[in-house]
């Protein structure tokens, strides 16, 4: 999951690093042109591909939630509340860690309330 | 009730009112003091013949057949209109028909209105109606579970007419009919019974008695519902025989009369629709008084009455909250599907949250608390008294079954006793399997088969020559069989019954094995374990046995069991054992955590008050320590009168006392005991005792399974019933059903509804913060005339755009603390939206954001020329078609083309720095107390909320044809960073006062801004 998401802000970072050079020469050249012209066309492109990664990143996120944060929800939610203490990011890992060692435990629990 | 109706409207509805008075009443009948010739007489029918065919067709025709007339059913169309124009909906349709308003006027008097106002209001009207229909399905889908409960199968009855017996639909039996039931028999209506053969009834879903009661023609009671001699309609028949003439039929029998009334109630509105309710007030209060001063300010500023009124009424409008709406039915939803998951059922969205309310929880003991199946609780024997296991999946503590006198008392329970195992169950575990037979016997074999492996071999291994059935004159039951030795030609007469006449007739007592004569001393310690396990509210059988003497009964003597040519004296006493229907598992915990939470719990029962003690106690009702006034009186030898009731916490009341209570005194009895229980209750005594706490101001919950629940049920704010055991009826009139029949299901539900009550208020200050920096740029449009910062359509964006996807996973949040610690709301206190709230999202975050907005738009403007200072006074001309020189700060001339590009611009810049305040918005909204670094970045929607917000934002702003479509144009990265700083000013300035509240419990700052 972290590396997915990771690879994803490379991804965000490179396309950036790539679109904006573009836009900021277009910007130039047209500067020297005309100064009260914008190029709104790579502006369109950036933004376009700025929300499409936030969007897949998003879309990514709440599948990745299908997969484990679910369980988190249902079964941890006790576990929360016991190590939330002024525990922060930390307890965050550590509860995550322990849901993902807990995963089998409650699979069967779910078949059974079925 | 019956009052408060008479009064508000008065004839029609106090007519009403006195019927459901009258149906309170207890039962008429009186038949059962009747001879049985007096009650043919009545009827006109026969004890032999019964009806003739003519009368009964005449009576079927007077008195309508012989079914309970189903509750009134709304049509589909009436509760979609309900989901249309109900609470919150109402608000927004307020909001469109003033948009429709304003545009007609606009219409009337411009040339080319702008469309603006007819587009919100369609907007409008379209969110309502769509959400009305996702809030109509959502309940659609529970209720169509609640049809596949039903149970279509037609009833039969037996009837006797013209002296012939004949199979008819119970529907078409009538009043004065001679009808014979038989054990399994569903009794088809209110009998009074006029012979019966080892008749016994299951009245618990009436009455609550998990026992069966038998039935006899001897009136043994005044109280119908206590004599022996009437069997009600739609109770069953377990075992016997018994033939009766029908007394009352449909409606009018006992059942009937709890279903009118259940059917008859009106429950009044959720908790969360009050607070809705009072949500919509406030936000009217606070829409009509920026509205009308804005318009005074208008007509003094010298604009027309009529752009007044469009202004008046474009205020009122920006004030209504588009997407919370949707929003609070989402949260809801997913409440409610969290909870189905854990197996409660909600019927109704709003009686979600209703559970979190509650404070006060009456609960029924059969079947809720109990497992409504007697079983073997304890045993006497060797002088001491032994327990068994009662637990359902048999996890408890075991006995010493190594006792010689145990084998003894195991072999007499087996041989003794009639219940069977039904066929074709041998791979069920023992407790799981169904039997047939008395309840105490099924115990009885149940805990044999457990502990001594399989009865039948027992009962084959000695056969049974003789028998004399339980009756209520003996008191006992006897058999008589041979030996397991083929060798010994000798009887073994083994018998059981009621303890003391069983000790009457023994003059030996079994002690280790060894015959041992009894002694005074033996008595005596018998008379205290009897005293004792009765004591523990348990049924107490006695069991005896006797080798019979082979010189008197040689083999093959021919027992006569009418009149009894053989010794039923002198026996040896083996033992006793006891039953008690026993606690479920779960629930003592699940008590304890009510208490915890604050939650007072109240038996509610129709069984006797020993027994329903022993259970209260056993669950933790009646909590360790606490006594009631019988307990101090009798540990302090005086008489009850001296007590002071104040001294003691817990209380048992039965029913007949609470007859003659006045109201007061019953308020007194709720107000001063925090643990109650209640015996020997009427369904309208249980329905007496919800209204009494609800008189005293608490929110109740009731949990119960019989037709005898079902008024209290849909008395109560919220009727809990249960899926498995509970009568159909039950289910009918409770707002929430428990699926797995888990009382500690329960406690899921307070916890859940009281964490979507916090949620909610998180979810609402979220959506209402970004109002002010939605009204405040109409505001100075009017007022300083500067161009319109934010048009309509962005407005909308943000409303039923952007900020939906937050604040529905608001609801996802995590408790801040352990929200099963603290005491129920005070409804009256405690509110979902207070002047705090509003105060908070309005005047304290809603204020910097709108000034992030505003700092966006003076920025685009004055890097296109325009200075705010020459913006000031510049609408007329700027909104003027024919100008098309205007010259701004530099001298630049823009035509009107150009200057609502810019315009637009703006608009989008405006509407993306509310986003991007709107996220600072989300994480401070997630806690109410605690910093969010306490409280973690957990909640993953939350997170994808806040990436799909700035994808939308990005999206509207940059696709191409958006120009065209929404007058929305892509904004430079630059412009993005505008409202930032008031971002991370918003995160600072809640994280201050959040710190603030938790350093400075009970301060100002918590006093004026928690909220």
């Amino acid at each position: 999951m972290e590396t997915i998401l990771f690879f994803l802000f490379s991804l965000l970072v490179y396309v950036a690093a790539v679109a904006d050079p573009s836009a900021e020469d277009g910007k130039k050249e047209k500067k020297e042109v005309d100064p009260f012209v914008y190029d709104y066309h790579s502006l369109r492109i950036c933004g376009l591909v700025f929300g499409v990664v936030l969007f897949a990143l998003g879309i990514l996120l709440i599948l990745s939630k299908s997969s484990y944060f679910s369980r988190k929800c249902r079964c941890c939610s006790n576990q929360e509340k016991k190590t939330k203490a002024p525990g922060d990011e930390e307890a965050t890992a550590e509860t995550l860690i322990v849901s993902k060692a807990k995963e089998p435990e409650p699979e069967p629990e779910a078949k059974a309330e079925n | 009730m019956g009052d408060k109706d008479g009064k508000s409207s008065p004839s029609k509805k106090s007519k009403k009112g006195k019927d459901m008075d009258e149906l309170k009443k207890e039962v008429p009948i009186t038949e059962h003091k009747m001879s049985i010739e007096e009650c043919c007489r009545k009827f006109n029918t026969d004890i032999v013949q019964g009806l003739t065919n003519a009368k009964a067709a005449e009576f079927l025709i007077r008195d309508g057949p012989n079914c309970l007339t189903p509750p009134p059913t709304t049509p589909e169309w009436i509760k979609f209109c309900r989901q249309l124009f109900g609470g919150f909906s109402i608000l927004l349709w307020t909001g469109a028909i003033l948009c429709f308003l304003a545009y007609a006027i606009q219409a009337a008097t411009e040339d080319e209105p702008a469309g603006d106002n007819l587009y919100l209001g369609i907007v409008l009207s379209v969110v309502v109606v769509v959400t009305g229909c996702f809030s109509y399905f959502q309940e659609a889908k529970s209720s169509k579970i609640m049809e596949s409960f039903k149970n279509m199968v037609p009833q039969q009855a037996l009837v006797i007419r013209e002296g012939e017996k004949m199979t008819i639909n119970a529907e078409e039996v009538v009043a004065g009919d001679l009808v014979e039931v038989k054990g399994g028999d569903r009794i088809p209506a209110d009998l009074r019974v006029v012979s019966a053969h080892g008749c016994k009834v299951d009245n618990s879903s009436l009455t609550g008695e998990s026992e069966p009661q038998s039935r006899s023609p001897d009136c043994t009671h005044d109280n119908p519902l206590e004599t022996r001699n009437v069997a009600f309609f739609s109770t069953n028949c377990v075992e016997g025989t018994a033939r009766g003439i029908v007394v009352c039929t449909g409606d009018r029998t006992v059942m009937g009369r709890i279903a009118t009334l259940t059917s008859g109630l009106e429950s009044g509105k959720t908790p969360i629709a009050k607070e809705i309710e009072h949500f919509i007030h406030l936000i009217t209060g606070v829409a009509v008084f920026l509205g009308i001063t804005f318009f005074i300010l208008a007509v003094c500023l010298g604009y027309t009455w009529l752009e007044a009124v469009i202004f008046l009424i474009g205020i009122i409008v920006a004030n209504v909250p588009e997407g919370l709406l949707a929003t609070v039915t989402v949260c809801l939803t997913l409440t409610a599907k969290r909870m189905a998951k854990k197996n409660c059922l909600v019927k109704n969205l709003e009686a979600v949250e209703t559970l979190g309310s509650t404070s006060t929880i009456c609960s029924d003991k059969t079947g809720t608390l109990t497992q409504n199946r007697m079983t073997v609780a304890h045993m006497w024997f060797d002088n001491q008294i032994h327990e068994a296991d009662t637990t359902e999946d048999q996890s408890g503590a075991s006995f010493d079954k190594t006792s010689a006198s145990w084998a003894a008392l195991a072999r007499v329970a087996a041989l003794c006793n009639r219940a069977v195992f039904k066929a074709g169950q041998d791979q069920l575990p023992i407790l799981k399997r169904d039997t047939a037979g008395d309840a105490s016997e099924s115990a009885l074999l149940k805990c044999i088969e457990l502990s001594c492996g399989s009865v039948k071999q027992i009962r084959e291994k000695n056969k049974k020559v003789a028998e004399i059935p339980f009756n209520s004159t003996n008191k006992y039951q006897l058999s008589v069989h041979e030996t397991e030795d083929p060798n010994d030609n000798r009887y073994l007469l083994v018998m059981k019954g009621a303890p003391e006449r069983i000790l009457d007739r023994c003059t030996t007592i079994i002690i280790q094995g060894k015959e041992q004569p009894m002694d005074e001393e033996m008595k005596e310690s018998f008379q205290n374990a009897y005293m004792e396990l009765g004591g523990l509210g348990e049924r107490v059988l006695g069991f005896c046995h006797l080798l019979m003497p082979e010189d008197q009964y040689p083999k093959g003597f021919a027992f006569d069991c009418d009149d009894v040519n053989f010794t039923t004296e002198g026996l040896c006493f083996v033992g006793l054992m006891s039953m008690i229907d026993p606690p479920r598992a779960a629930v003592p915990d699940a008590v304890g955590k009510c208490r915890s939470a604050g939650i007072k719990v109240i038996m509610v029962t129709g069984d006797h008050p020993i027994t329903a003690k022993a259970i209260a106690k056993g669950v933790g009702i009646i909590s360790e320590g606490n006594e009631t006034v019988e307990d101090i009186a009798s540990r302090l030898n005086i008489p009850v009168s001296q007590v002071n009731p104040r001294d003691a916490k817990a209380c048992v009341i039965h029913g007949t006392d609470l007859k003659e209570l006045s109201q007061d005194q019953m308020d007194d009895i709720l107000r001063n005991h925090t643990e109650i229980v209640f015996a020997r209750t009427s369904p309208q005594q249980k329905l007496i005792i919800v209204e009494g706490c609800q008189r005293l101001g608490a929110i109740v919950a009731v949990t119960g399974d019989g037709v005898n629940d079902s008024p209290a049920l849909k008395k109560a704010d919220i009727g809990v019933a249960m899926g498995i055991s509970g009568s159909d009826v039950s289910k009918q009139a409770a707002d929430m059903i428990l699926l797995d029949d888990n009382f500690a299901s329960i406690v899921t539900g307070v916890e859940e509804g009281r964490l979507i009550f916090d949620n909610l208020k998180k979810s609402i200050a979220y959506t209402l913060t970004s109002n002010i920096p939605e009204i405040t740029p109409f505001l100075l449009f009017i007022i300083v005339n500067i161009p319109l910062p934010l048009g309509t359509i962005t407005i909308l964006c943000i409303d039923l755009g952007t900020d939906m996807v937050p604040a529905i996973s608001l609801a996802y949040e995590a408790a801040e603390s352990d929200i099963m610690k603290r005491q129920p709301r005070n409804p009256t206190r405690d509110k979902l939206v207070n002047e705090r709230l509003i105060s908070i999202a309005y005047g304290q975050i809603g204020m910097i954001q709108a000034l992030g907005g505003f700092f966006s738009y003076f920025v685009i403007l004055a890097e296109n020329g325009f200075l705010p200072s020459i913006l000031v006074g510049i609408r007329l001309n700027w909104d003027d078609r024919a100008c098309n020189d205007l010259e701004d700060s530099y001298g630049q001339q823009w035509t009107y083309e150009q200057r609502k590009i810019v315009e637009f611009t703006c608009h989008t810049a405006f509407f993306v720095s509310i986003v991007v305040v709107q996220w600072a918005d989300v994480i401070v909204c997630k806690t109410r107390r605690n910093s969010v670094f306490q409280q973690g970045m957990k909640n993953k929607i939350l997170i994808f909320g806040l990436f799909e917000e700035t994808a939308l934002a990005a999206f509207l702003s940059y696709t191409p044809g958006m120009d065209v479509a929404l007058r929305m144009f892509p904004l430079k990265p630059s412009w993005w960073f505008c409202a930032v700083p008031y971002s991370v000013l918003i995160f600072v300035y809640d994280e201050i006062r959040k710190l603030l509240i938790r350093r400075n419990p009970g301060g100002w700052v918590e006093r004026e801004t928690y909220y």
